[in-house]
């Protein structure tokens, strides 16, 4: 045996953890050129990857004090359902004016991870982390949603599609937050996601298919359709949403041949992952059956 | 105890039978309730481990220094600083095989190499990241079929405790994996294979499993001026004990093993685990030392045997099984733990609940360079009556006999002979199959679904003997108030022994249950028990209470005469020994002990007349609907019915039940330890290691203990803990086939696992 310094004192300190007041405190204290300074929401992601020693901080920057500012659910002037970036996962799900305005996102919840990570998950979380396996960016891409961020030189705005740009990979800055979520009223759209587990219910998804399908006068005149989970980011799926753009809607579905160009197209336009969840030709399947299974629940919604 | 019955109370109710709420149920629920796992001592240091990275390996050197420098380390400890204070540094109840740290060799992946001590985890846990080793490697066996007949061993030389006398053939015995070989011969098997209108023949696979108890290990040893004191969460505090004071070369008396509540057990804190790594720690830093493993280190200390099972029936023209060949292979992983008592103990019931009158079984614990596995609700059972309960589905289709009708056709009744040559007593086969059918409505027309939704309903029925011969002792003390205090180590991990506990003596005291109180196990004040596993402690712990308590009776009717009272329960007592002392004071110490019988198993033959004091039976009905363009079921409805005996606590035995079940569903469906051809897990942690939410669980879910007296139990009752989980695995695959027309062979019963096997069905394979 050998023994060593025994004394309390000069013990490792393994990060710094900042609660910033403000929004211009809280970039002040980011760093665009240090992976091991982050900005943190609920901290369930960064909780799970610092446990398994995927991530060592230096330095962490809790958002939790900005929630009031940046916590809100609200209607802007032109209709957008506005969410904030601190806005947890539970209060998009217990949201009036998100079941109004969304009701896909309020139908989602409830199998969307656990009640308890829920309750912290924020929604400028789940975007920043980039996790394909997260279902709330698959769900934002159906819905061509707004993305504020805040950095030092001032605001800008990117679409989900452009913000998530590979797998744990954005567009973002080191020392940029995503300040709020903007989804822009559409009349006459109809949206719905299916999260499809393989092992319990309260896994990550293995697929993840969220559509939104704008109709008037009894058919589709545009469709977004967007395969997440099995893929490194939410991916859209062009093929499929020219098979729908223009389909008749007869009654809760659509004619056998324009479902079949929509299988078809998510099954060949889409590389499919393998993992533990299950083989990528076993997923494409999912996404051929659930794809489908999407549509009759957006036309019933 | 609750103290808002009052002592005066009449107890006219019977005490056993009564669903007495848990006595512990309010502490645990406000968070009161004594845990292991939040005991601070003053002083203490925090034990961390550094793990092997390679499966098999001869270690060349461990370089600690980087991790020493670390501020705050107090010391790093390897498995040579060890042999200083116990120079024969082994430890396991079958085979002394497992060193406290890995000494000259590594044998799988997380295998504990060095540990670091620190005030502070966090920085034991940190330093403990800086250690690194140099290994020659070695080639690995994973595969336990391949590891029975491998060159590559994973121990030079087998080495028997001296525990299990029927191992002791085994000692010194070289270049083998095989750690046991239980053999069966009855009959003339090959004769009646020869005759047999039918023969079938399948292989079964099961998969690695972790118990995931939400209290992960954890264990405190205090060094005193010379004996030592362990705190840990254990199902066998007298094990122990028993096992530290021969690794230290002490009397038991200087070593006190004490428990809390357990937040679950499983098997997994059966015999010892962290144990002799905290005392060796702790007596080396002359401090107290606590280790509390992580969920992610739990999966590498114990976990539930992967098998391979062959298995081959011979049938009769009507239908009769006259022969069953059981080949079965247990992955026991590095080191033995009690693996070998599940090939044997649960082996020889490899051929199930029936009637069959020529049988050979060949069941054999393999060493592989995995983690460990040993003992694991149900010991080895739900591996067998996944294989043979399917087994027995596929030949009752094949013949077109109706799945209930071929078992019960089969089936075991009292006074006939298990294949073992123990006569069944008190073993409701039948009834259970009944009641199963009963309540499914076997012989209704039944909605077999439409489109991509079929339906489908199984059964299956298991069966289980009990480990004898193990003895249980226990120590009633009544106050001069008549109150009563019951000492005991079975260990309350859930299954509310404690409540069951004090009613057995409170209906022979005649008061009340809830005026009982259950100490918690502490070697130093409560007496031996084997321990608290495989369904063992009603029976036994039940009969040594009981026996206890009438003991203290009688005392307590003699104190009462002798003072001209009639007994009458508490009040009588309180009077009784205020007449006697004079005042309120002294006690009334009534023991009780007892063994249970068995009759060691003829070495050719495998056979005893006596294996059991008594047979466990439990049995699953399931209706199931299969989405064929997926492969995902969903469980509508889900059937648990076993023989308990006369249940002690109905209430109790309801969830022991239900509990057991889906604890099986969750292994039949989600759960695996999924390893790399390197033999490292993938999956230690319960974000990957899918156990079921709250959101798996069937929406319709029916348990049962059927009407039964087990004669020879105590107030005709017996264990009944795991019970529920024996039909769940193949009741649910019968019902997949019943739905879909496939046959699923390996566990878990994942959707692409189901999906893929429909393709195949028509002709259309999946592409890998």
């Amino acid at each position: 045996m050998n023994r060593g310094n025994d004394r309390l004192e000069n013990l490792l300190i393994p990060f710094e953890l900042l609660e910033p007041r403000t929004l211009p405190e809280a970039l002040s204290m980011l760093a665009d050129d240090d992976t091991a300074v982050r900005p943190m929401g609920g901290g369930t992601a960064l909780m799970l990857m610092m446990k398994a020693a995927v991530f060592t901080p230096r330095r962490l920057v809790s958002l939790r004090a900005l929630a009031p500012a940046l916590g809100g659910i609200a209607l802007d002037e032109r209709g957008a359902l506005c969410l904030g970036g601190m806005a947890t996962l539970s209060s998009l799900e217990h949201s009036a004016l998100v079941k109004t305005h969304a009701s896909v996102i309020t139908r989602a919840m409830p199998q969307l991870s656990n009640v308890r990570v829920r309750h912290v998950a924020t929604v400028g979380g789940a975007l920043a982390h980039a996790d394909p396996h997260m279902d709330l960016p698959t769900i934002l891409t159906a819905l061509d949603a707004r993305v504020q961020i805040a950095g030092p030189g001032g605001s800008r705005e990117l679409f989900v599609d452009a913000l998530i740009t590979g797998y744990y990979e954005t567009a973002l800055a080191g020392n940029e937050l995503i300040t709020g979520v903007a989804i822009d009223a559409v009349p006459g759209r109809k949206a719905a996601y299916i999260k499809c587990t393989t092992r319990a219910a309260d896994d990550w998804p293995a697929l993840g298919v969220a559509l939104s399908l704008v109709c008037s006068g009894g058919h589709i005149e545009t469709a977004r359709v967007v395969i997440g989970a099995a893929t490194d980011r939410p991916t859209r799926v062009p093929a499929a949403e020219a098979a729908l753009a223009g389909a008749l809607i007869e009654g809760t579905t659509l004619a056998a041949a324009t479902l079949d160009r929509v299988r078809d197209a998510v099954a060949s336009q889409v590389v499919y992952t393998s993992d533990a969840q299950g083989s990528g030709a076993y997923k494409r399947q999912l996404a051929r059956v659930h794809v489908v299974r999407a549509i009759t629940a957006a036309l019933q919604a | 105890m609750d103290t808002k019955v009052s002592p005066d109370q009449v107890i006219d109710a019977q005490q056993v039978g009564r669903s007495v709420p848990r006595m512990e149920g309010a502490a645990k629920v406000t968070g009161r309730a004594e845990y292991i796992h939040n005991l601070r001592l003053p002083g203490v240091l925090h034990g961390k481990v550094f793990r092997s990275r390679i499966a098999h390996g001869r270690i060349l050197s461990i370089d600690t220094s980087a991790a020493r420098a670390v501020a705050g380390v107090h010391s790093v400890v390897t498995g040579e600083d060890i042999r200083r204070i116990i120079p024969e540094p082994y430890y396991g109840p079958a085979f002394h095989d497992q060193p406290i740290l890995a000494l000259d060799k590594v044998r799988y992946v997380g295998e504990p190499v060095a540990a670091v001590l620190a005030a502070d985890p966090h920085v034991a846990e940190y330093a403990a990241g800086l250690i690194t080793a140099e290994y020659e490697e070695l080639p690995a066996v994973f595969n336990e079929v391949e590891a029975a007949t491998s060159s590559v061993y994973v121990h030079d030389e087998l080495k028997p405790a001296i525990t299990f006398p029927d191992l002791k053939h085994l000692k010194g015995k070289r270049n083998t994996n095989v750690a046991l070989d239980y053999k069966l011969r009855r009959g003339d098997v090959a004769a009646a294979f020869a005759s047999a209108a039918h023969v079938f023949e399948h292989e079964f696979h099961t998969q690695h499993i972790m118990h995931t108890p939400f209290e992960p290990f954890v264990a405190l040893a205090e060094p005193l001026d010379d004996s030592v004191t362990i705190h840990t969460s254990s199902q066998m505090p007298a094990y122990v004990r028993l096992e530290i004071a021969r690794l230290l070369g002490w009397p038991e008396n200087k070593v006190r093993a004490r428990t809390a509540y357990l937040g679950g057990g499983f098997g997994a804190k059966v015999y010892v685990k962290i144990e002799p790594l905290v005392v060796a720690l702790a007596l080396l830093a002359r401090r107290p030392v606590k280790m509390s493993l992580t969920m992610e280190e739990q999966f590498y200390v114990i976990g539930k045997h992967a098998t391979t099972f062959r298995i081959k029936s011979a049938i009769t023209a009507d239908g009769r099984i006259a022969a069953r060949k059981c080949e079965v292979f247990w992955n026991g992983g590095a080191y033995a733990d009690i693996g070998p008592r599940v090939s044997q103990k649960s082996g020889f019931t490899s051929t199930g609940p029936y009637q069959i009158e020529c049988a050979e079984i060949d069941s054999a614990e393999i060493y592989t360079n995995l983690p460990p596995a040993g003992a694991f609700r149900g010991f080895g059972i739900p591996q067998l009556v996944w294989a043979y309960e399917s087994h027995t589905d596929i030949i009752a289709r094949a013949l077109k006999i109706d799945p209930l009708e071929f078992r019960r056709r089969n089936i075991l009744h009292d006074g006939q002979e298990h294949p073992t040559g123990t006569v069944m007593r008190d073993a409701e086969f039948d009834e259970v199959l009944v009641r199963i059918a009963a309540r499914m409505g076997w012989d209704q027309p039944f909605d077999r679904g439409t489109g991509t939704k079929r339906r489908g309903r199984g059964i299956a029925i298991g069966v289980k003997a009990s480990i004898a011969p193990t003895t249980s002792f226990a120590l009633v003390n009544v106050s001069a108030d008549g109150s009563a205090v019951l000492f005991c180590n079975t260990i309350d991990m859930g299954q509310a022994s404690n409540t069951a506990n004090a009613q057995l003596v409170a209906e022979v005291l005649g008061i009340a249950a809830e005026r009982v109180k259950v100490t918690q196990a502490d070697t130093d004040v409560t007496p031996f028990d084997m321990g608290t596993l495989g369904s063992r402690s009603m029976f036994h712990m039940g009969h040594a209470v009981r026996l206890a308590a009438e003991h203290a009776r009688t005392q307590l009717e003699a104190l009462c005469a002798e003072g001209g009272i009639t007994y009458s329960g508490e009040q009588s007592v309180a009077q009784g020994f205020r007449k006697k002392f004079g005042m309120q004071a002294g006690n009334i110490f009534g023991v009780g002990h007892y063994t249970s019988r068995y009759q060691a198993a003829d070495p050719v033959t495998g056979m005893s007349k006596e294996v059991t004091p008594f047979w466990m039976i439990g049995g699953a009905g399931i209706e199931l609907e299969v989405d064929t363009e997926t492969g995902h079921v969903t469980i509508l409805r889900m059937v648990n019915v076993v023989d308990a005996g006369r249940a002690i606590n109905p209430r109790v035995v309801e969830t022991q039940i239900s509990g057991a079940a889906l604890m099986q569903m969750g292994q039949t469906m989600t759960e695996e330890m999924i390893f790399t051809s390197a033999g490292e897990l993938t999956n230690p942690s319960l974000a990957y290691y899918k156990i079921p939410g709250i959101h798996d669980i069937p929406a319709s879910i029916e348990n049962e203990a059927v009407e039964a007296e087990t004669r020879n139990g105590p107030f005709g009752s017996k264990g009944v803990g795991e019970s529920g989980t024996f039909g769940v695995s193949p009741a649910i695959a019968n019902a997949i086939d019943d739905a879909v027309g496939v046959r699923l062979y390996s566990l878990p019963l994942t959707p692409e696992s189901i999906y893929r096997a429909i393709c195949a069905a028509r002709g259309e394979p999946l592409e890998d």
